[in-house]
């Protein structure tokens, strides 16, 4: 319950941040947001610009050209933009980093099987992927050359898709072992 | 193309939250109805595997990288419903779990990636099964990047028409169509290619493999 409620707390949140279109009142909420995570307010401003900025960046600095070529003012604009990206990605961080999605989708029990599933796996295949990164670089005297980098990507995309059908038959027949199927009908 | 959070306004994806709905709803009843012993797992690992190939970046001439999608090989391989789920599963998880993309963005990324590429990816393999299977994939994969790219560049084009202050200056994703469809496009006709390889990879290589690793043995690692 608390979960869901949560959830739905951060959902509200996100969609009023995209009808405030003031940057003072946007500011005003982001600060809001960092003082209420208290002593994880620096890792929530952290993760928030790592996550947002590639995207941000691109699209400020693009924004930002076309201005200056077409003499037009763009800060108004720019800053809008960016407090409203940090602010609903600090809200993820602050507000979704809490909810116990198992929980709070738990509505549905063939969605909530499916995402502890898929999560477990995922948890595992992130875990291999940075293995395999690692590895190559471990192997690798020098720079890894265009070539060896494209066979190693295909390599790791081969694995995985073998791993994940190979996976899904183990879990299959553990789920099958314990009854699951029968529970559903 | 895949979009975070606040540059989509209210306009976009509160009705693409309805369209989504609905297509996430008919998505689950139809797994439920052919829920079986294999539907469940393969769900849940094909999301995760979509996940991680997400992951794996493809060098481009000139220092960049871009990484596959996997939409045309999920479509293929799965089929549209399952593809589509799977890939809406992979967003929810991005976004929740991990703070790539975003709750707004979720409903038109399902759409456009998801549904209208695995639509496209599948049409594209269905057109050319009989004249060369290996065309096919690489078509479907190529295809459903392209249609995915296409769609989020239109919808991105949209938001200045969408949502501007009385002063005309954007609320959420400030550059318009002239921009947008070379910007998303043109670098997708690129990704496709490497999306189609995979495509062609899974479809011709592994499918036909799927079941010879032993039990309780996975593949060796690469």
């Amino acid at each position: 319950m608390k979960d869901r409620a949560l959830l739905l707390l951060y959902l509200a949140a996100i969609v009023a941040a995209t009808f405030v279109h003031e940057p003072a009142r946007l500011a005003a909420a982001l600060a809001a947001v960092l003082l209420l995570s208290g002593r994880r307010a620096p890792r929530v401003l952290g993760r928030a610009l790592r996550a947002a900025a590639p995207f941000a960046a691109a699209v400020s600095l693009g924004w930002l050209a076309a201005a200056w070529w077409e003499q037009r003012p763009a800060g108004a604009a720019l800053l809008r933009l960016n407090l409203r990206v940090l602010l609903m990605t600090c809200l993820t961080f602050a507000l979704a980093a809490r909810v116990d999605l198992q929980r709070a989708l738990g509505f549905s029990r063939t969605l909530r099987f499916a995402l502890v599933l898929a999560v477990s796996q995922v948890l595992t295949f992130r875990r291999l992927h940075a293995d395999f990164r690692l590895a190559l670089r471990c192997r690798s005297p020098r720079r890894v050359s265009t070539a060896t980098a494209l066979r190693h990507g295909a390599a790791t995309g081969a694995w995985f898709l073998r791993r994940a059908e190979h996976d899904a038959g183990e879990i299959a027949q553990a789920l099958d072992a314990r009854g699951f199927f029968l529970d559903q009908r | 193309m895949h979009v975070p959070d606040g540059f989509l306004g209210p306009q976009t994806y509160l009705p693409a939250y309805g369209v989504a709905g609905v297509m996430w709803a008919a998505g689950l009843r139809r797994l439920r109805a052919r829920l079986d012993a294999a539907t469940l797992p393969r769900l849940a690992v094909v999301t995760a595997a979509a996940f991680v190939l997400m992951m794996i970046t493809v060098p481009l001439p000139g220092g960049t990288t871009v990484h596959v999608a996997g939409i045309g090989m999920l479509a293929v391989l799965f089929g549209v419903w399952n593809a589509f789920l799977s890939l809406s599963l992979v967003f929810l998880l991005q976004a929740l779990l991990f703070g790539d993309g975003g709750v707004t963005a979720l409903p038109v990324n399902a759409l456009a990636m998801g549904l209208v590429g695995s639509l496209a990816a599948v049409g594209a393999y269905g057109l050319l099964r009989r004249w060369s299977r290996d065309a096919a994939l690489f078509a479907a994969g190529w295809a459903g990047t392209v249609a995915a790219a296409l769609v989020m560049a239109g919808v991105l084009g949209l938001q200045p028409l969408l949502s501007h202050a009385p002063d005309g200056s954007p609320l959420f994703f400030p550059f318009g169509w002239k921009t947008t469809l070379p910007a998303v496009v043109l670098p997708h006709l690129a990704v496709g290619v490497a999306d189609g390889a995979l495509a062609l990879l899974a479809g011709r290589f592994l499918a036909p493999r799927t079941a010879p690793a032993p039990p309780g043995r996975g593949p060796e690692a690469p």
